[in-house]
């Protein structure tokens, strides 16, 4: 496998991937911009996530225990996972082998490498969000916590929908046709599956209510078609109302650009109907089970370390879009599942310190992402930090 | 790609043994006050910690390794047995720095110290005790030795008597604003830069024409130096011309990682390049990293100054 920063150096060389790089980013840049311009509510919003997300991080064993109450009280099962194995241990144990799944990107998920797993123990597994079956076709790894196939240019989106998806468009096809190959394959999978698996964008302690943003329409599909649900839930995304997860989606789509949201989705138990002599029954026209997984990978130790600022973080991914180093790189500059500024302090608290701080040398300190950020995370001064932790004895 | 670890201890060596990043003279940092004959003794004292002074000799060990860092031999060279020997090269490279550079620098420098006389600024010069801030440490996460160094720097000022200081540079101010204060206890030292104080005089310098305005990243973001500089030169008659993203959202030079990823720091000039010289011809910089930095991709035609020389020629 190449280091991160052979990678960061092949991502220099790709003269495709800078110029597709570049026009995302000066889009979102643009857009952001005269959102926030337009719209002071959003920076209310974001103000009202911080305080909700710093009060949820003080005392996160206890809402963490009021989560997985509310969740058994609304009917759901909750299971609690330290480690990406228990994570994935949790998931295979409701799936089993030989089913159809499908996926709502899911960056916990893939921390887990859920995906993998499921395919590995004989299951047929689809992400539907389009940009995140790019990324499964290629065989690589999301570039971009809202975009992972920004660095795809139509040319090379064709290519994969023709080849793994044998969708036979011809070699000028727009990118609408490109989407349109995709959604055809995808809704017959949908429609077929054994098992629907989203993440969240929050997680309400106070009622196990889930809450979920898009544009696309697969979450409300992929969380509604098939009998049973999974949600991956990292705990930093535990917040403590109903409102405030709501807050936290509002603050979420408009720092990253897509705002008004197509689709906010509020998930609070399986389906159920009560249409016959009044008496409540599961699974309606939604799924009869939902199962939450609750993920930790050193979220919780993280508080004890400056990086528990990141915990905040609602993933709105404006500081990648807004980096200098990040423009260039992608998500090449970070670990297996996150990159660029959030994505270098996630790296160290999911994933390995020591291959973030060695990637934090690259950090110019510049703090455009920490002027980016809606929840005013120091997104520098914590990546500072981490070049301190490469100099510690016995790291090389 | 430098190693990281291999400039951390390079730099950490040099600043262990002669308080400065780089093999450089340490006259380097106050030759070019010998001739103004400042005060040795004011209200306040010029701080410049050396980083104006000190970037030929950076530009220049940046350049060596670079060179190391492209051939197989280079890294041999650098590599753990070799690296004692690389260092004298080393020296010997950075002994030699760009003579236009050292120029440039010392004319800045020159011309702040004029700016400040004519606005009526009464100050002094620290010469010998003017000492290189310990930035660099900083940036790259020597904590140890950063707070040693800091010390050290800390403690030779107040024994000057200084209690007030006027800095000329985004890095150094930012340094001893809001860091020094968390790494040395008991820290009291009131630090302004000289634009501020420029701007707060109501300074009014002779010049004219249009510049476009590059903020220095840690001035607009973390030091709150944002419409001073707008107010000195539209004082001082020269139209002052925004770029898409200025002030607390400008975009960084790509200058800080020269020294670790030089191509990726030139594509990032690049980038910031097209926007300013987009605007104008002319682009007014704060910085001496944002100088070196920009100034290396400046199409020609395209003009980088500090803005100490837009407010008019040193003539102190
Ligand atoms: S760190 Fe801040 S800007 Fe970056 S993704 Fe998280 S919330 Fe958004």
């Amino acid at each position: 496998m190449p280091s991160p920063l052979d990678r960061v150096r092949s991502a220099l060389m790709d003269e495709g991937l800078q110029e597709a790089l570049l026009r995302a980013a000066t889009n979102n840049q643009v857009k952001v911009e005269s959102l926030l311009r337009e719209r002071p509510e959003l920076a209310e919003a974001a103000r009202r996530a911080r305080r909700a997300k710093d009060e949820a991080i003080g005392r996160l064993e206890e809402l963490i225990d009021e989560a997985m109450r509310s969740l058994r009280a609304i009917n759901a099962e909750p299971h609690y996972a330290e480690t990406p194995e228990e994570a994935r241990e949790a998931v295979a144990r409701i799936v089993g082998s030989g089913k159809l799944v499908v996926m709502s990107k899911s960056m916990a998920a893939e921390e887990a490498g859920i995906r993998e797993y499921l395919e590995e123990l004989g299951n047929e597994v689809w992400e539907t969000d389009l940009g995140q079956l790019l990324v499964q076709l290629e065989g690589g790894r999301p570039m971009h916590t809202i975009a992972p196939a920004v660095h795809m240019t139509r040319e090379r989106a064709l290519r994969l929908v023709n080849e793994k998806l044998g969708a036979n468009l011809p070699e000028d096809a727009g990118i609408e046709e490109i989407a349109g190959a995709a959604r055809r394959f995808l809704r017959e999978k949908i429609v077929k599956a054994d098992v629907g698996i989203s993440g969240a964008n929050a997680l309400a302690a106070d009622t196990g209510a889930i809450v979920l943003v898009e544009n696309e329409g697969n979450i409300r599909l992929v969380t509604t078609a098939s009998p049973i649900h999974i949600a991956v839930v990292p705990v930093d995304k535990i917040v403590p109302t109903l409102q405030d997860a709501l807050t936290v989606a509002i603050a979420q789509a408009g720092y990253a650009g897509l705002y008004p949201p197509t689709y906010i989705n509020v998930i609070a138990g399986p389906s159920s109907t009560a249409d016959i002599e009044q008496v409540r029954v599961w699974g309606a026209q939604g799924p009869k089970e939902l199962h939450v997984v609750l993920l930790d990978n050193g979220r919780l130790r993280a508080r004890e370390t400056p990086l528990r600022d990141q915990l905040r973080c609602i993933r709105c991914g404006r500081c990648q879009f807004e980096c200098p180093v990040w423009v260039h790189t992608a998500n090449n500059w970070g670990g297996p599942v996150y990159g660029g500024p959030m994505g270098l302090n996630w790296t160290a608290i999911t994933w390995s310190m020591e291959e973030a701080s060695k990637l934090a040398f690259l950090c110019l300190g510049c703090g455009r992402c920490d002027e980016a950020c809606p929840v005013e995370i120091p997104l520098s001064r914590l990546i500072r930090w981490l070049k301190t932790q490469a100099h510690r004895p016995g790291r090389s | 790609m430098l190693d990281p670890k291999l400039v951390s201890d390079l730099v950490a060596r040099y600043m262990r043994d002669t308080g400065l990043p780089v093999p450089a003279p340490k006259e380097a940092l106050y030759r070019w006050a010998e001739p103004l004959r400042l005060p040795r003794e004011g209200p306040r004292y010029l701080y410049t910690g050396g980083l104006y002074q000190l970037m030929p000799y950076i530009q220049a060990m940046v350049k060596y390794l670079e060179k190391m860092e492209e051939g197989r031999a280079g890294r041999l060279a650098l590599g753990l047995a070799g690296r004692l020997a690389g260092l004298g090269g080393l020296a010997k490279a950075v002994a030699r720095p760009d003579k236009g550079l050292v120029a440039y620098s010392e004319s800045v420098l020159r011309g702040i110290a004029g700016h400040l006389r004519r606005a009526g600024v009464e100050y002094a010069y620290l010469y010998e005790d003017d000492l290189y801030s310990g930035v660099i440490l900083h940036d790259l996460g020597l904590d140890e030795d950063f707070t040693r160094h800091a010390n050290m720097v800390y403690r030779r000022l107040r024994e000057r008597g200084v209690e007030s200081v006027i800095t000329v540079d985004p890095h150094t101010t930012h340094m001893l604003r809001s860091v020094y204060p968390k790494y040395v206890d008991g820290y009291s030292l009131e630090v302004k830069t000289y634009i501020e104080l420029l701007d707060e005089a109501g300074y009014q310098a002779k010049s004219g024409g249009e510049a476009v305005i590059h903020d220095p990243c840690l001035y607009a973001r973390f030091e709150g130096v944002v419409e001073q500089p707008r107010r000195l030169l539209s004082r001082s008659g020269v139209e002052a011309k925004e770029p898409r993203r200025s002030r607390r959202m400008t975009y960084c030079c790509g200058g800080p990682i020269e020294g670790l990823a030089p191509s990726l720091s030139k594509r990032i000039a690049r980038i910031r390049m097209d926007e300013l010289r987009r605007v104008s011809s002319r682009i007014v910089v704060m910085c001496p990293i944002c100088y070196a930095n920009l100034s290396s991709v400046a199409p020609e035609g395209v003009e980088v100054v500090d803005l100490a020389l837009v407010l008019g020629e040193p003539g102190a």
